[in-house]
């Protein structure tokens, strides 16, 4: 597991603290019920504070699972380095 | 705090499985991250409990304040913001503000006010209550431009100063000041996109900053209680045993203002029932003569004792300590020498030192904001003004020695204790007592505003708030038992002290045994059990336990933490001393 996805790990761990780390990895809205819009917001407010990064809540709103939230993080922090 | 360290500490705190303290956090927008952030500074204020956050429906902050009043949580924040007066002054109506509505908006505003007031007032008597006003900025509402304040502006302004100034009055609530949040400028508080997408209004260090002083206002540290002072270059400029009783200064026409800012300082905590006294390296003469003068800024009288000597300092402060009789850590000691503070410091480790710059303003500005922190308090009561008095009485007591203890000289007192039995939640001395005594208390627990309010609904509770005034004035209110009454399985009736203290201005008048007999006589129970716990503090406690035959001889002490017993039978049978007269209060 890289930096990137530890720390995207660590955002969903402290937002649903319930949830072990491999159910994590393997979240979706589908599957966590705690996962509703104000804990969406929470999260990706979580995530834009440890990456130093400006999310914008529309582009995010499709991400629905760890692997897609985790892919926009990368694309993002991509964007920020270049 | 950032949201993660907030969220972080939060899930920390999930699993300690400490004592449930319910919140309310009530607001007319989405509470979103302002809940996180509150939860997490009321973590950090109360450590080990589980603090958990109620809050109420989107949009009706009066269903919410109705709601919280009728449940069993601890404390309540309330935020208000413009909208809350009336929906048309938030970012989310489209009910406008055009000039001809505007009149609307104010009569609105003034109904709204006066609806949140008497909810208030219902949550105050239940709990104590934080209300922050609102601090984001109003609508475009003028037709001026915004460097030039439009009437209806000034006019909403006034309704809100008016309406604050009255919500401050109302028993428990209390209110967040607004300047403390003026370190994040107003233009930097909104969150224009979140309050649009989500409801929720604040930037998070905003929110951050208003959870943070929320849990201020709500937990407030306890305050010291004496402050003891320097004199030469201190309460006055120059040194008084070189150049004279006529010649040091504290005003402004000779460039000592920031002495006399500093006497008036003094004089307003003494106000407030702060304990002042003097240590200086002088001639008591020499020092008498000074503070005789007519034009000084505090009353000499609010001085006491006054220790003027050429002894270190460390001395004067442990006289001032005991005549006080308070611990180190609640006083505050203030000398413009470094020296000074250092040998007093090592003395006594827990006193808070300050310096005193005489010769720069802006410390000594500093120096009066961090003295209102040090001492101040949510509420001035009865007690705070009889402290001095009453210190003076007990100085003279104690030079008596022995003499004083006696039974012939204590009935020689015309004393008078007042036994009030009525639970009267609005009545916070007898909180205050039990979160502030050290010394004659029986086991150092603490109680939360809330906590207290829960445990005098419950129908088994019984209180005790003793009152004691004698030839010498009055002490006000100086001891207090809470406990619970209840029956066994054979109908005998068993009173559970939990707490048990009593201010050590009272002390050597025999009130903890006038409480004992009031006690069994008003619950007519066969037996006190007294939930007893030694602390570093609680020796003149301990000692009393062992003289009334309640704990035995400190040889034998088995376990310091057991519940000690008193029967009623045991008490009558040791025919104690009562030399005073009893007053019974009921409802």
């Amino acid at each position: 597991m890289n930096d990137t996805e530890k720390r995207l790990a660590l955002c969903f761990a402290n937002v649903f603290p319930e949830l072990s780390d491999d159910q994590i990895r393997r979240a979706s809205t589908a599957s966590i019920a705690a996962w509703d819009s104000v804990a969406h917001i929470t999260l990706l407010t979580s995530i834009g504070e440890e990456f130093g990064i400006d999310l914008d809540f529309e582009e995010f709103a499709e991400a629905n699972s760890f692997a897609a939230v985790l892919e926009l993080v990368r694309a993002r922090s991509a964007n920020a380095g270049n | 705090m950032t949201l993660n360290q907030a969220l972080a500490l939060i899930r920390s705190a999930r699993d300690s499985g400490g004592e449930k303290q319910p919140h309310c956090l009530l607001c007319g927008f989405e509470p979103l991250h302002l809940k996180t952030l509150f939860q997490a500074h009321l973590l950090e204020r109360l450590p080990g409990s589980a603090v958990e956050i109620q809050t109420g429906i989107y949009g009706d902050l009066p269903g919410g304040l109705a709601a919280a009043a009728e449940s069993s949580a601890l404390g309540a924040a309330v935020v208000l913001e413009w909208s809350d007066f009336d929906p048309r002054l938030g970012l989310r109506s489209s009910g406008g503000w055009a000039e001809h509505l505007q009149s609307d908006i104010l009569a609105s505003a003034r109904q709204r006010a006066a609806h949140i007031e008497t909810s208030l007032e219902k949550l105050g008597r239940r709990m104590p209550v934080a209300l922050a006003p609102p601090n984001l900025p109003l609508l475009p509402l003028g037709n001026t431009v915004s460097a030039q304040a439009s009437v209806v502006e000034l006019e909403l302004e006034h309704l809100l100063a008016s309406f604050l100034s009255r919500a401050a009055r109302l028993p428990g609530v209390r209110i967040v000041q607004r300047n403390r949040l003026d370190r994040i400028p107003v233009a930097e508080r909104l969150d224009a996109k979140m309050e649009l997408l989500a409801g929720f209004p604040y930037t998070v260090p905003f929110a951050d900053l208003l959870a943070a002083s929320l849990a201020d206002v709500l937990y407030q540290p306890s305050p010291r209680k004496g402050l003891i002072t320097d004199l030469d270059d201190t309460l006055w400029a120059g040194i008084v045993g070189e150049i004279g009783v006529e010649h040091v200064s504290w005003h402004q026409e000779s460039h000592s203002q920031t002495h006399g800012l500093y006497q008036q300082m003094l004089g307003h905590l003494a106000g407030c029932g702060v304990l002042l006294a003097v240590c200086s390296k002088n001639e008591l003469t020499t020092v008498e003569q000074a503070l005789a003068r007519p034009d000084l800024f505090l009353k000499s009288e609010s001085l006491f004792p006054v220790c003027a000597d050429w002894e270190p300092k460390s001395k004067a402060v442990a006289r001032i300590l005991r005549t006080w009789n308070i611990a180190e850590d609640a006083v505050v000691f203030i000398d413009d020498s470094p020296m000074e503070l250092d040998e007093v410091r090592r003395a006594f480790p827990g006193i808070t030192c300050r310096q005193f710059h005489g010769k720069d303003p802006a410390k000594v500005w500093q120096l009066l904001g961090e003295l209102r922190d040090l001492f101040g308090k949510p509420l001035l009561m009865e007690e705070d003004r009889l402290r001095q008095a009453s210190i003076r009485a007990s100085a003279q007591l104690d030079e008596m020695g022995d003499e004083a203890a006696s039974p012939e000289f204590l009935r020689s007192l015309d004393g008078k204790v007042t036994l009030d039995w009525r639970i009267t939640p609005g009545d916070k001395r007898p909180l205050e007592l039990i979160n502030k005594t050290n010394q004659f208390n029986l086991n150092g627990l603490r109680i939360g505003e809330g906590e207290w309010q829960r445990a005098l609904e419950d129908p088994a509770t019984v209180l005790a708030v003793v009152s004691y005034a004698d030839k010498f004035g009055p002490l006000g209110k100086v001891a207090v038992a809470l406990g619970k009454a209840e029956p066994d399985e054979n109908g005998v009736t068993r009173l559970h002290i939990s707490h048990w203290v009593m201010s050590c201005r009272a002390f050597s008048r025999r009130l903890e045994y006038h409480t004992l007999e009031g006690l069994f006589r008003h619950t007519g129970a066969a037996e006190i059990v007294f939930a007893f716990a030694e602390t570093e503090k609680n020796k003149p406690l301990r000692d009393f336990l062992r003289a009334a035959g309640i704990a035995p001889p400190a040889a034998e002490v088995p376990n310091a933490g057991a519940a000690y017993r008193l029967t009623r039978d045991a008490f009558y049978a040791q025919n104690h001393v009562l030399p005073h007269e009893t007053v019974d209060v009921k409802i």
